[in-house]
């Protein structure tokens, strides 16, 4: 009679596993602390080079500063001297009518001349 | 109305600036100002250093040993001005496009020198071909930041493209 089986395959099943699989894997340790320590020396070494690129585009800065200082100084000490000469003359005017008055005579005995330490605005209160 | 009881005053603020026209006294011989934004002045900083540089000296030296620095030194001031506006019309007559553009970068990138190292390259080929003036950075030590395309350290050089 030709029925077909359910039989086992030819030469048996492959065998189970049933012992624990947990191979070890990766290099050992110091390999891998060489490869981050590679790569912090290579951060430190960009770092580096940044923080000197810094400090001489500072250095860059400081001197176009440098060069141009005496020029604003310059205009800056025209317009003080001319701002001076200007209380003077109010002064002048102002108290041109009192008997104790000397025209520009300084308030400090240094001999040095001050700038003026008190800026006049306008009334700006009677307008309103 | 801003007023309440704990706060009594109106603001008032002025819709126009308060100045003194009063011009310099007769007797101080006027000079012409430079008249130069600060973008412009920046980028001609080095150049104004380096034909200005006995005049600038001789202007803080005096600065520094008088009396008041204000008044004795207006005549060093202005030879200073007069140098620097010099420095500014010869840029102006020879290299006004390079000049015009660097200073335009620079408005834009925040007065940051190293971001316009393209526009910078050009404006000092011109000048030094025109008003014998180089760029000199005082004891630097050598590291090079004016090469670059972006102050990155991997970028490509581009001195060789401007140099003619």
């Amino acid at each position: 009679m030709a029925t077909s089986q359910d039989l086992p395959p030819k030469g048996g099943y492959d065998a189970i596993q049933w012992k624990r699989n947990l191979p070890s894997r990766g290099f050992r340790p110091s390999i891998y602390l060489g490869i981050m320590g590679a790569i912090s020396l290579f951060g430190f070494w960009r770092l580096s080079v940044a923080m000197h690129m810094a400090r001489e585009e500072k250095r860059e800065k400081t001197w176009a500063r440098i060069h141009l200082l005496p020029v604003l100084q310059a205009e800056a000490d025209r317009d003080a001297v001319r701002r001076y000469y200007s209380t003077l003359e109010r002064e002048k005017a102002i108290m041109k009518d009192h008997p104790d008055w000397a025209d520009g005579k300084p308030v400090y005995h240094d001999g040095r001349m001050h700038l003026p330490s008190f800026v006049f605005l306008e009334d700006t209160k009677s307008a309103r | 109305m801003t007023t309440s009881k704990t706060n009594p005053r109106e603001p008032h603020s002025l819709p126009y600036y308060i100045t003194d026209p009063t011009p310099l006294p007769s007797h101080i011989p006027s000079v012409p100002e430079i008249g130069a934004t600060s973008a412009p002045l920046l980028s001609a900083s080095y150049f104004i250093g380096a034909r200005c540089a006995p005049y600038s000296e001789d202007f803080m030296l005096c600065r520094s040993q008088s009396r008041t620095g204000e008044m004795d030194c207006l005549k060093e001031g202005r030879r200073v001005t007069r140098c620097a506006i010099s420095v500014l019309e010869d840029i102006n007559k020879n290299c006004q496009n390079e000049f015009r553009k660097h200073w335009g970068c620079l408005e834009n990138e925040n007065h940051d020198l190293s971001r316009c190292r393209l526009d910078e390259a050009p404006l000092n080929a011109c000048v030094a071909k025109f008003l014998s003036l180089t760029k000199v950075i005082p004891d630097s030590d050598g590291t090079p930041i004016n090469d670059y395309e972006t102050p990155s350290y991997f970028q490509k050089k581009v001195k060789a493209k401007y140099e003619q």
